[in-house]
């Protein structure tokens, strides 16, 4: 049958239906007729006519069904029946649909936010083939280090498993010129950077290979941020000048949009580049000897090579330069890391526990509907019987209630996206700035696909049951019993128990987690970071070497910029670090005892450096723990001093006199031939160097004279806000050199609630999803209980009749959601002991099954419960025996 | 979508009313009765498949159908053979032929 005649069709329907209303009338008259014709009596004619003819609904129904697109009419007609089952019920429906869109929201704000994070291709050519090669020390345990020029030149020729490998690291330089001074950080790369990732700029010829020739090589390519920000988007930017520490550099393009490329572990300034800029290996990077480890390495796979292939090689490769070269590259192995997984790597667990933890919350918010849709299916129960006995089929009924709950998953779907929209932009205010990558994490197709997704999963999943009993319970039985008693009313209670049972197992597995984190969190806090975090300014000074060129030129101006930042009213005392505490990597180096045994470069202990102002220990709050702090002159000239922390006492020095020691510190050895071991002449406490997770490493100080560095944090203790004294510091700053920049500015209160904004972040949202489950879970055995005392008001009101007491009828109103609840806890607690190890990798300091967690969570979810019992049993002692007889 | 009753042999529903409404135009009461009588009573045919039935005829385009005053003055939609109708009439008479005989000669074989 042609389409076109079922379309004419359904545009004929509503004369259609009239005419097939008259058809059937005229035929049963006909009969009618005949029958009285035949002899039989005017009612007996009828009767019999009816009789032939059977359920004309369903006739009806099933002649239409040739007429048009059949059930998507029939469709249509269930969807507008069940809009006004819902439309009738607004409290149910309010409950059901609140419900729903709080749990498929939070689902989807996760889901693209991992999306983003995890899933979306990487903005480059071919990124499942591009890897991160890092070198790694058995002894130092860092598995991503840096990697050394020279290594890096003999893994290029020695390997045959990348086609292309690229170099990169960043570094702050002062940008003059056009406008204010700025510090901007620069990404120094290979010449192949761009073309190994497969990334054009937007404008401009971009890196060619020439400008790895000396004299080629000072050109920059800006960041599309940076462009649109600092030369406001200027199309004609590509063959301008800029100067950079004072040397210009030629534009030779601007990268797209959204290309970026961050990667932590290798960052020395910890930010975002503004710009890349050629850098070519001078000739000594060839040496195996000379040269430190800070090259970020990325190298593109060649097609058909796999991860691990290139781990084999590599391994290989480094166990032949281990060998050539045992002073240097003893015990250094390499490590290969998908690009994916670097980026990646630090969220990965929190952003898979969250997804578990939402995916849970949707599961109690569908045991939830599904538990309203349980109880209203039992009043409805008649409707349903009737229904059934005037020749609707199981098929059709159970039809019509999944369309009642589709319509209900649809509208909780559609504010469940609107709360995400709204969340996701919460969750990005409410993340620090380097913790997720991300601006605005996009509402796209994939997402509203998942959403979509979601939504009609839920629907199902809570739909099902429901429509399933209502749709196999016995007419007959329904309709004698009046719903009560009967077995689909037996199998509605149990699924309902069930439901509740599994909604506070549930709830408590997520209060589990939330209350692991909340209690590693309260751990972390209360680590003492070494130093005083309060009303501490800090700032970054980087001296252009083409200015400041001499070691005397660097310390008069730190010491000159010093002095005066002191002399600012408000300004208690003012200090200086080359790598303060909690603002990134320290610089470690070698050290070699004087009063042990000389050992191999590669076997010496390991120290973090801290090269230090005039007063830091006093302006850090650092205490002295024997001997003394540098002295004027020591902080004057070079005097070869030392001071160590407590950790290096305790691990290279335990149960000797370390004052008086000489240490022959080995960072020195880059910028003198002759190593000078330096006294020990102090001993202080230990400071958190990297966060409050990690344990302080062994460090040694040294005054400013011993290593004159030109990039130094200045530290201002301050009597009130900290960030009230910033613009007298800069003009200070400018006083004496109107062309340098004020660099990262913060407060070390900043910089350590940034160093615990993962956790933060992570128990916030863990904490905010197992709240929403513990309230979800307390409805719904509210739900339940209140239910069940409306359903034996008759019950009771014959107890209480009888000389029940209160007590009595709460006892026996509660018990029931004591059993409920006990069960729950004990199910919960089990699978909270299976699912918490998950957790493991974000805890501090408190283990996985926490007993003293694990009792507090199933006491606290247990009060809830009980107490959302409460209040229908309470209300079940007021029932008037009277009203409740006449009841039926 | 037609559901198959158990009352006739599916399809043969169709080639007795098709069959019937050769001879003349006709209502579905009389399609009934006709059936009836012709078969001395040995099929009934329920109304709840004839008129599913027929109105899928007419949406194939074998019957049309159009109001008319019965023989005995009530207003009846009566059923007419197209020409399409009545090709198909004839496939299925073959067809039904075709059957019976692969029937018979079954229960013969045995």
């Amino acid at each position: 049958m042609s389409w076109i005649t079922r379309l004419r069709g359904m545009l004929r329907r509503e004369r259609l239906d009239q005419d097939l209303d008259e058809e059937l009338r005229s035929h049963l008259e006909m009969r009618t007729a005949d029958n009285l014709v035949a002899g039989m009596s005017p009612e007996e004619a009828r009767f019999d006519a009816q009789k032939r003819f059977g359920n004309t609904t369903l006739l009806k129904e099933d002649t239409r069904k040739t007429d048009i697109v059949g059930w998507l009419d029939e469709a249509a007609r269930d969807f507008r029946y069940a809009l006004r089952m819902l439309h009738r019920s607004p409290g149910f429906t309010a409950v059901a649909v609140l419900t729903l869109a709080l749990g498929i929201g939070a689902n989807t704000a996760i889901f693209s936010v991992i999306d983003s994070v995890l899933v979306r291709p990487l903005p480059f050519h071919e990124p499942d083939h591009l890897v991160m090669v890092w070198e790694s020390n058995s002894q130092h345990l860092n598995p991503h280090n840096t990697v050394s020029p020279p290594n890096f030149l003999d893994w290029q020729t020695r390997n045959t498993v990348f086609s292309s490998m690229a170099y990169i690291f960043d570094e702050r330089d002062n940008l003059t010129g056009n406008g204010e001074p700025e510090e901007v950080v620069v990404q120094d790369v290979s010449t192949n950077f761009f073309s190994l990732l497969g990334v054009d700029p937007l404008i401009g010829p971009g890196l060619t290979p020439e400008n790895g020739q000396p004299g080629h090589d000072h050109v920059v390519i800006l960041s599309y941020g940076f462009w649109k920000e600092r030369f406001a988007g200027d199309p004609a930017i590509v063959g301008k000048s800029i100067l950079l520490n004072g040397h210009p550099q030629t534009v030779v393009g601007v990268a797209p949009q959204n290309f970026q490329w961050f990667i932590k572990d290798g960052s020395f300034t910890g930010a975002k580049p503004q710009m890349w800029s050629p850098f070519v290996f001078p000739q000594a990077f060839h040496d195996h000897k000379q040269i430190g480890r800070f090259l970020t390495v990325v190298a593109r796979l060649h097609p058909g090579a796999t991860h691990s292939q290139a781990q084999t090689q590599m391994n290989a490769i480094a166990s032949r330069l281990e060998q050539e070269y045992p002073d240097f590259d003893g015990h250094w192995g390499v490590n290969v890391v998908p690009l994916r997984q670097q980026i990646s790597g630090d969220l990965r667990p929190a952003l898979l526990v969250l997804f578990g933890a939402v995916a849970f919350v949707l599961l109690i918010a569908c045991a939830n509907v599904s538990s309203l849709l349980l109880a209203r299916a039992a009043s409805r129960e008649r409707e349903m019987a009737i229904r059934t006995a005037i020749g609707a089929t199981r098929w059709r009924i159970a039809r019509q209630l999944l369309m009642e709950s589709l319509l209900l998953a649809l509208i909780g779907g559609g504010i469940g996206v609107a709360l995400a929209v709204w969340g996701t932009n919460a969750l990005l205010a409410a993340s620090p700035a380097n913790l997720l990558d991300l601006h605005s994490v996009p509402v796209d197709l994939r997402v509203l696909t998942f959403a979509a997704a979601a939504t009609l999963l839920a629907g199902l999943l809570f739909g099902f049951l429901p429509s399933y009993i209502s749709a196999h319970s016995r007419i007959s039985e329904t309709l004698k019993e009046g719903g009560r008693g009967s077995s689909s009313a037996n199998r509605r209670a149990f699924a309902r128990n069930a439901f509740v049972v599994a909604q506070l197992g549930l709830a408590l597995v997520l209060l589990t987690g939330s209350g692991l984190l909340i209690r590693s969190f309260i751990r972390l806090i209360d680590v003492d970071p070494g130093f005083d975090t309060g009303h501490l300014l800090t700032f970054k000074i980087v001296l252009p070497r083409s200015k400041y060129g001499t070691d005397q030129l660097r310390m008069a101006f730190f010491q000159q910029l010093l002095a005066r930042i002191s002399t600012v009213p408000g300004v208690r005392s003012a200090s200086m670090e080359s790598f303060p505490p909690l603002a990134g990597l320290g610089a470690a180096t070698g050290v070699h005892l004087l009063s042990q045994p000389q050992q191999s470069l590669e076997d010496l202990p390991v120290a973090n450096v801290g090269v230090v102002g005039p007063d830091y220990f006093g302006t850090m709050n650092i205490p002295l723990r024997a001997g003394r702090l540098f002295d004027a002159q020591e902080l004057a000239q070079e005097k070869h001093v030392t001071i160590v922390s407590q950790a290096f006492v305790d691990k290279y020095l335990h149960g000797v006199n370390p004052l008086g020691q000489k240490a022959a510190i080995y960072m020195k050895s880059l910028v003198e031939n002759e190593l000078q071991p330096s006294e020990i002449i102090g001993v202080v406490g230990d400071v958190h160097q990297i966060g409050l997770d990690i344990a302080p490493e062994p460090t040694v100080y040294w005054p400013h004279p011993e290593l004159v560095m030109s990039a130094m944090t200045v530290l201002v203790r301050t009597s009130n806000d900290p960030f009230a004294m910033v613009s007298a510091a800069r003009a200070e700053l400018q006083k004496m050199d109107p062309q340098l920049p004020m660099a990262a500015v913060a407060t070390m209160d900043q910089l350590l609630a940034d160093s615990l904004s993962r956790s933060r972040f992570t128990m916030l949202l863990l904490g905010i999803f197992s709240a929403l489950a513990l309230v979800l879970a307390a409805v719904g055995i509210y739900g339940l209980v209140a239910y069940s005392v409306t359903q034996r008001t008759q019950e009771l009101g014959i107890r209480i009749a009888l000389g029940a007491q209160r007590g009595d009828v709460l006892r026996l109103v509660l018990s029931q959601g004591t059993r409920l609840t006990l069960l729950g806890v004990a199910v919960g607690v089990l699978a909270a002991l299976a699912f918490s190890r998950l957790l493991s990798t974000l805890l501090f300091g408190v283990s996985a099954t926490d007993p003293l967690t694990f009792a507090g969570v199933a006491a606290l979810l247990a009060v809830v419960a009980l107490a959302a019992c409460f209040i229908p049993a309470r209300r079940a002692t007021r029932v008037d025996p009277i009203v409740a007889l006449r009841y039926e | 979508m037609l559901k198959p009753k158990n009352d006739l042999l599916q399809g043969t529903l169709a080639l007795l009313v098709l069959k019937t409404l050769a001879r003349e135009a006709m209502h579905g009461y009389g399609i009934t009765l006709h059936i009836q009588m012709v078969s001395k009573d040995f099929l009934r045919v329920e109304e709840g498949s004839l008129y599913p039935a027929l109105h899928r005829m007419e949406q194939e385009g074998w019957v049309s159908a159009e109001w008319g005053i019965s023989e005995n003055n009530r207003r009846a939609r009566y059923y007419r053979l197209t020409a399409k109708g009545r090709k198909q009439l004839a496939e299925e008479e073959k067809n039904w032929e075709r059957l019976t005989r692969a029937v018979a000669q079954v229960l013969q074989f045995a």
